[in-house]
């Protein structure tokens, strides 16, 4: 089975003469096996960018290739792939049964290997009591089985999902997720995974491309994403709680240089020949320690606490405005002051005006 | 069961006298439509069942073991009136066909394309609803007649269908906005052609929608007097209504009752057709914002 490669691929629509950039000159490959997630917020062209590969629209400039086949100007039919939707999309009117095999009638299997390989498919699903039931007597979670069993069945050269999960409640969630993982291992194809959940994406690829306004912020695995973020936008975007952010400045100090933030100094690597810039500095709230003597960090007022039993995330009230830290979980904050510490070596500093990482 | 409605207070009454004057405005508006409504099928039924000899000498409101009889029927043998019935039965069938399947395709091409003047077309779609019938009537009668279609089922059939499709093309574009692209998606997806997904995933989901259009061109047609008198203009070869009009007008050859008895017949397949497709029927009525 081949990779997908998406070369420069714009799509501009035209709403009452105005053209709106949907996706702006992405580039993407997406090896043969690999399970890369297209992760940003609602409207930054992740749907547009999959329905282009599907072949459901149609890019207004650059090309989109499955292995040496391209298929820019193919039509969805003849692509040989498999989608999963948002609205789930099983035909309502057919049985469990008919909709898996639906796509292997057309492409004209007998009756018998239809049989065959639907109750294959329905085996590592775990729906094979359901195949006689229609759709609507489903719940959420067996709807998207059998959606991806109708997947399944086609034995598809590229694997498409379109936030198929965001209609489901958190646990089904969790329970469906290594199931997706099982199917996409077992076809074995190039998996293209379209959310605005950033828990599905860090938690289901082996690569994360996080998109903002049409254009690739950052490509690379989870845990490169989280870590070492290329932009404020995806350090902001990836994590949850998110990244909390200061205004700092850097002074040269010794022929290297060192972050301002408030009244504290921190020396960061990677600072050399900068000085008096303004910079942002981004720093996750699990990097950042809470300390009773109000002198020992940026001071903060306490303003509430959230429990989740493994920890605590605890709000303040600083100079920076509203800044979330992670706690232990038997902390209680009650209103008092406190002083906000920070660990150094994990603070990330991005440009003011263009968000990128300095250091 | 007032007692669990939002209080209305129109009357300012209190909850039970408001529930008792609506249950008697309730058994008002029923007599207005047994007595408007049922009352002139009651008398063709009791008509029909009667000595024809009776009903022209006598006025009886109840059929008596003395005068009851089902000898009226025997009219339905008359081979004129058997041509009516059976030209009535084609045209009403050739119509339902047509309005369905044009109806479907046009309310499809409304809802899933783009092209220009989309909207405006289909607003003058309904235009043909400003004209009565008889004011498209003659002149049809002229275009019929150039083409050869004057005096032909088949003219019948497009012209009742032109009638129809207004109302029908708009309840399918309706109704199949109402359809996720999606479920179409999926189906292309699954190798489907435009024209199979149409088939195999839209056409079955329209299923209410065809039943209200059918039923719709159904009762059009069925009981159309106007276009088959004038695009039919022969005796023999016309169909129910405006035969029995002129049936009637030698009222020597056919008497009442036997009149009352074809009548009945004709009378009851809408019934039937309304009473078993009536679940389908709302549903496909039920569509918003048509």
């Amino acid at each position: 089975m081949p990779d997908i490669t998406i070369e420069n691929l714009t799509k501009v629509y035209e709403e009452s003469g105005d053209e709106i950039v949907a996706v702006n000159d992405v580039t993407l490959t997406i090896a043969n096996g690999e399970f890369v997630t297209l992760v940003g917020p609602s409207g930054c062209g992740k749907t547009t960018t999959l329905r282009c590969v599907a072949g459901l629209n149609t890019p207004t400039s650059g090309t989109i290739r499955f292995g040496d086949r391209d298929v820019t100007e193919t039509p969805v039919q003849e692509r040989n792939i498999a989608l999963l939707f948002q609205d789930i999309a099983l035909y309502p009117h057919m049985s469990v049964q008919e909709n898996i095999a639906y796509g292997l009638k057309i492409a004209g299997f007998s009756r018998q290997e239809r049989i065959a390989r639907v109750e294959e498919a329905a085996g590592l699903l775990q729906i094979t009591d359901q195949l006689e039931k229609m759709p609507s007597e489903l719940s959420g979670g067996q709807q998207q089985r059998v959606a991806l069993g109708r997947s399944l069945v086609r034995d598809p050269e590229v694997f498409l999902f379109d936030e198929p999960m965001s209609d489901l409640d958190a646990k089904l969630k969790a329970e469906l997720r290594p199931v997706i993982e099982k199917v996409t291992d077992e076809i074995g194809c190039p998996t293209l995974y379209v959310t605005h959940d950033q828990e599905e994406a860090m938690t289901m690829s082996d690569r994360v491309a996080v998109i903002n306004d049409g254009e690739l912020e950052q490509v690379a695995p989870p845990k490169e994403i989280y870590d070492e973020p290329d932009s404020e936008f995806v350090s902001r975007f990836i994590g949850q709680p998110s990244t909390q952010f200061f205004d700092g400045r850097i002074r040269a100090v010794n022929g290297t240089g060192e972050l301002v933030v408030g009244d504290y100094e921190y020396e960061v690597d990677g600072l050399g020949g900068w000085n008096g810039d303004e910079v942002r500095v981004g720093l996750r709230p699990q990097h950042i320690t809470v300390n009773n003597d109000t002198d020992a960090g940026i001071p903060a007022t306490h303003l509430l606490d959230e429990p989740l039993g493994d920890a605590t995330h605890s709000f303040f009230e600083t100079e920076f405005g509203e800044v979330i830290v992670v706690t232990g979980p038997d902390f209680e904050g009650d209103g008092k002051e406190y002083g906000l510490v920070f660990q150094s070596d994990s603070i990330c500093l991005f440009d003011t005006d263009s968000g990128v990482r300095i250091a | 069961m007032s007692r669990n409605e939002p209080p209305g207070g129109v009357f300012g009454l209190s909850y039970d006298d408001e529930s008792r004057v609506f249950e008697a405005l309730k058994l008002l508006s029923t007599v207005i439509i047994v007595v408007v409504g049922v009352w002139p099928i009651y008398w063709m039924a009791q008509l029909a069942v009667t000595e024809y000899e009776t009903v022209e000498d006598a006025v009886t409101v109840v059929p008596t073991p003395e005068t009851f009889t089902l000898d009226n029927f025997s009219v339905l043998a008359n081979p004129e009136m058997y041509t009516y019935m059976f030209n009535t039965v084609v045209v009403a069938i050739g119509t339902i066909v047509t309005v369905v399947v044009v109806s479907l395709i046009a309310g499809y091409g409304l809802a899933r394309l783009s092209f220009p003047q989309k909207e405006n077309f289909a607003r003058i779609l309904l235009i043909g609803y400003l004209f009565s019938p008889i004011v498209i009537g003659i002149p049809l009668y002229q275009i019929w007649q150039s083409i050869g279609l004057l005096g032909t089922r088949i003219g019948l059939i497009i012209a009742l269908s032109a009638l129809s499709m207004p109302f029908t093309v708009w309840l399918m574009w309706k109704y199949i906005m109402t359809i996720p692209e999606a479920h179409e998606e999926a189906a292309w997806v699954d190798g489907a052609s435009r024209w199979r997904g149409f088939r195999d995933v839209v056409v079955p989901q329209c299923r209410p929608a065809i039943i209200a259009a059918a039923l719709f061109a159904f009762a059009l047609a069925w009981n159309d007097f106007t276009f088959a008198q004038i695009l039919l203009p022969s005796t023999e070869t016309t169909t129910f209504a405006p035969g029995v009009l002129r049936a009637m007008s030698q009222a020597q050859f056919l008497p009442d009752a036997h009149l009352m008895a074809i009548s009945l017949v004709m009378t009851l397949p809408p019934l039937l057709f309304a009473y078993f497709m009536q679940s389908y029927l709302l549903k496909g009525f039920q569509v918003r914002a048509l």
